[in-house]
């Protein structure tokens, strides 16, 4: 059974150009101790989707459809007091792309993950957590007794995810925690995220537009298009086999050291507002048919653990 | 202008010690200077796709910025080697409006370098204008062929920026710096900003122009994948110095300087058969301020790094035909 099991979840923007679908009914589950990985093109809605999963969506956003079962049990009917008691950074927590500016300038490191133990209600000493989780993330304890300006994005980026598994939580959510930081960092964060992933057990939701990236630390993934998943399947599969025409095309994009060449997908992401009503990659897709514009295909499973949503299978 | 002296005639441009330097503070505070650029001596040949790698803070941007005269430099000196009779800047130098056509610049954000509220039109004749070309017909040729050149369709013209994409937005942004028929070209970031699916194309325009114009590029950028796919040759820059810089190929099969190396290693690697493609980093965090230091830049993070370093910086050395490193080592 999946530890986090997302159905049929929808997350709609009531914007006065009209309804945006920037999550449409999008299914997808999270095995205890796995990491997926969840790629796409900028506004493929796959930050949201993270958000919505956190109940983080803010108006003139709303969730407006579907279930997030944790353990099977629906955390999305419960109120807000209580998913912030109960399962907000306890059991599922979240690291963003900027968080490492995501630290108040003008208290200490410590002083600012103290915080979170307290607002947590955490039971224990404060300051020995705070030192475990700095050690637990390659940090000096010094760095408790710093201000965030006092280190670099790397060290910052690294005291943040110590924050994030302040209070022992079983998922975390990664959403590009590495895009803003340089080469040599990511790949240092990227060893500590898989020695934490086997040290303490997380299951691990990794949110990039960067397939190579990916490649390095999914088990999964999930491919998402215009807010709906066109492609999942085992990662090693995936990159041998694409089989979705777009799947494909994001994969000829990537620049990778050890390829000669980059391709660009022609064509524009269509218009979240006004989806076309069949297939939403059939106007970029180069083998589109007339039943892709007429109706749009279900993800259905082609072979072992790979769905597919596309009229070619 | 002082006189240059012998130039390679197969250089377009070059450096040589160049420095700049930003200075704050100095008259109550304390005077912090920041090395941006400390002694590049670097060539690019006439008809190349330079490519200029390096981290965020490593001096790209005002390499190539000094290099088309939009930053003063502090010391050292640029030569442009214009149709046979060099053309030189150095801190002295004032007047380079006769030049400043043939060195054009494709900025990073193709959102925030082009008035989103100009027509079309007006964005690429903005620039003939300011050279004082008049006619009207040799303005509208040209732009027509600029945007055939870039791809863009003629019927964009009369459409207003904002309403193009992000994509058509950097092919005007290169448009508008090709129409002045510029000898060098720096292209500083130009696929950054873009989504993965856009980034293709416009390398590939890139390309494309260099070989139809002949048109000579710096190519600033921080992904190796990209300079790998758009250059012919590659300079690595940290800390304002330029570390190593030979042939793309050569470089990036058999890099000699440690950064180059790790830099190689940290990229993540598309390997189906495998996951575990990023091997142990084992450098550490930077902790020095450039400005305080003699030796090399490099040598608090190197796994190599010796008393020597520390002291002096090592002199950039010709290791084969075109391969030059900056390190003891060697």
């Amino acid at each position: 059974m999946p530890i986090l099991s997302v159905k049929d979840f929808s997350i709609h923007f009531y914007t006065p150009k009209g309804v945006r679908k920037a999550v449409d009914k999008v299914n997808l589950d999270l095995n205890k101790k796995e990491v997926i990985g969840i790629a796409g093109e900028s506004g493929s809605g796959k930050s949201t989707l993270a958000m919505g999963i956190m109940r983080l969506i803010t108006p003139p956003g709303k969730i407006v459809g579907g279930k997030v079962l944790f353990n099977n049990e629906d955390i999305l009917s419960y109120d807000e007091d209580k998913f912030n008691k109960e399962i907000r950074w306890k059991k599922i927590s979240m690291i963003f792309q900027g968080s490492m500016n995501g630290f108040t300038p003008v208290f200490k490191i410590g002083q600012q993950i103290e915080e979170v133990l307290e607002v947590h209600e955490y039971k224990g000493n404060f300051k020995e957590r705070v030192n475990e989780l700095l050690k637990m993330v390659e940090l000096d304890p010094s760095v408790s007794d710093k201000y965030p300006h006092e280190l670099s994005g790397g060290m910052r980026q690294r005291a943040f995810i110590a924050m994030a598994l302040a209070l022992n939580p079983e998922i975390l959510i990664c959403d590009e925690p590495t895009t803003a930081l340089d080469v040599i960092t990511q790949a240092k964060i990227i060893n500590l995220l898989k020695t934490l992933k086997k040290e303490l057990g997380l299951s691990i939701i990794f949110i990039t537009h960067d397939l190579a990236l990916l490649s390095e630390i999914s088990d999964r993934l999930y491919i998402m298009y215009a807010g709906s998943i066109m492609e999942s399947g085992y990662s090693l599969d995936l990159y041998k086999n694409p089989k979705h025409p777009y799947t494909q095309l994001l994969m000829d994009s990537i620049a990778d050291i050890n390829k000669d060449y980059i391709k660009g997908i022609p064509g524009f992401m269509p218009d979240l507002a006004n989806l076309p009503k069949g297939c939403r990659f059939s106007d970029r897709c180069p083998y589109a048919m007339e039943i892709c514009k007429q109706k749009e295909p279900e993800l259905k499973r082609i072979e072992g653990d790979r769905y597919v949503s596309c009229w070619l299978y | 202008m002082s006189h240059a002296g012998y130039i390679d005639p197969n250089v377009l441009i070059q450096t040589e010690g160049l420095k700049v330097y930003f200075v704050r503070g100095g008259f109550l505070a304390e005077k912090q200077i920041t090395k941006a650029v400390d002694g590049v001596s670097i060539k690019i040949n006439k008809g190349e796709v330079m490519a200029l790698v390096g981290e965020s803070g490593s001096g790209k941007t005002t390499l190539g910025r000094a290099m088309i005269g939009l930053q003063k430099p502090t010391e050292g000196k640029i030569i442009y080697n214009r149709d046979s009779s060099p053309v030189v800047i150095t801190p002295k130098t004032k007047i380079i409006k006769h030049i400043r056509r043939e060195l054009q610049m494709v900025y990073q954000d193709p959102y925030s370098s082009i008035d989103p509220y100009m027509k079309v039109y007006d964005a690429l004749s903005m620039p003939l204008k300011y050279s004082k070309i008049k006619d009207k017909e040799y303005i509208n040729k040209k732009i027509e062929e600029v945007l055939n050149m870039v791809g863009l369709p003629l019927d964009l013209i009369n459409n207003y920026v904002f309403q193009l994409s992000g994509g058509q937005r950097q092919r005007l942004s290169i448009a508008r710096a090709l129409s002045l028929d510029p000898k060098f070209l720096v292209a500083d970031e130009p696929v950054t900003m873009l989504d993965a699916s856009l980034k293709g194309e416009i390398v590939d325009l890139l390309k494309k122009i260099n070989k139809q114009t002949g048109i000579t590029i710096l190519f600033i950028t921080h992904e190796l994948p990209i300079a790998k796919i758009v250059a012919n040759r590659i300079s690595v820059m940290y800390k304002g110095k330029i570390v190593e810089s030979g042939r793309a190929q050569t470089v990036l099969k058999d890099p000699l300087h440690p950064y180059t190396k790790v830099l190689l290693e940290a990229y993540p690697k598309i390997n189906p058969e495998s996951k575990d493609t990023i091997k142990t980093i084992n450098v550490k965090e930077s902790k020095i301020d450039t400005s305080k230091i003699q030796g090399c830049p490099f040598y608090d993070r190197c796994p190599f790094a010796t008393q020597k370093c520390l002291e002096k910086m090592p002199d950039i050395k010709s290791m084969s035909s075109d391969h030059e490193v900056a390190c003891w080592l060697y």
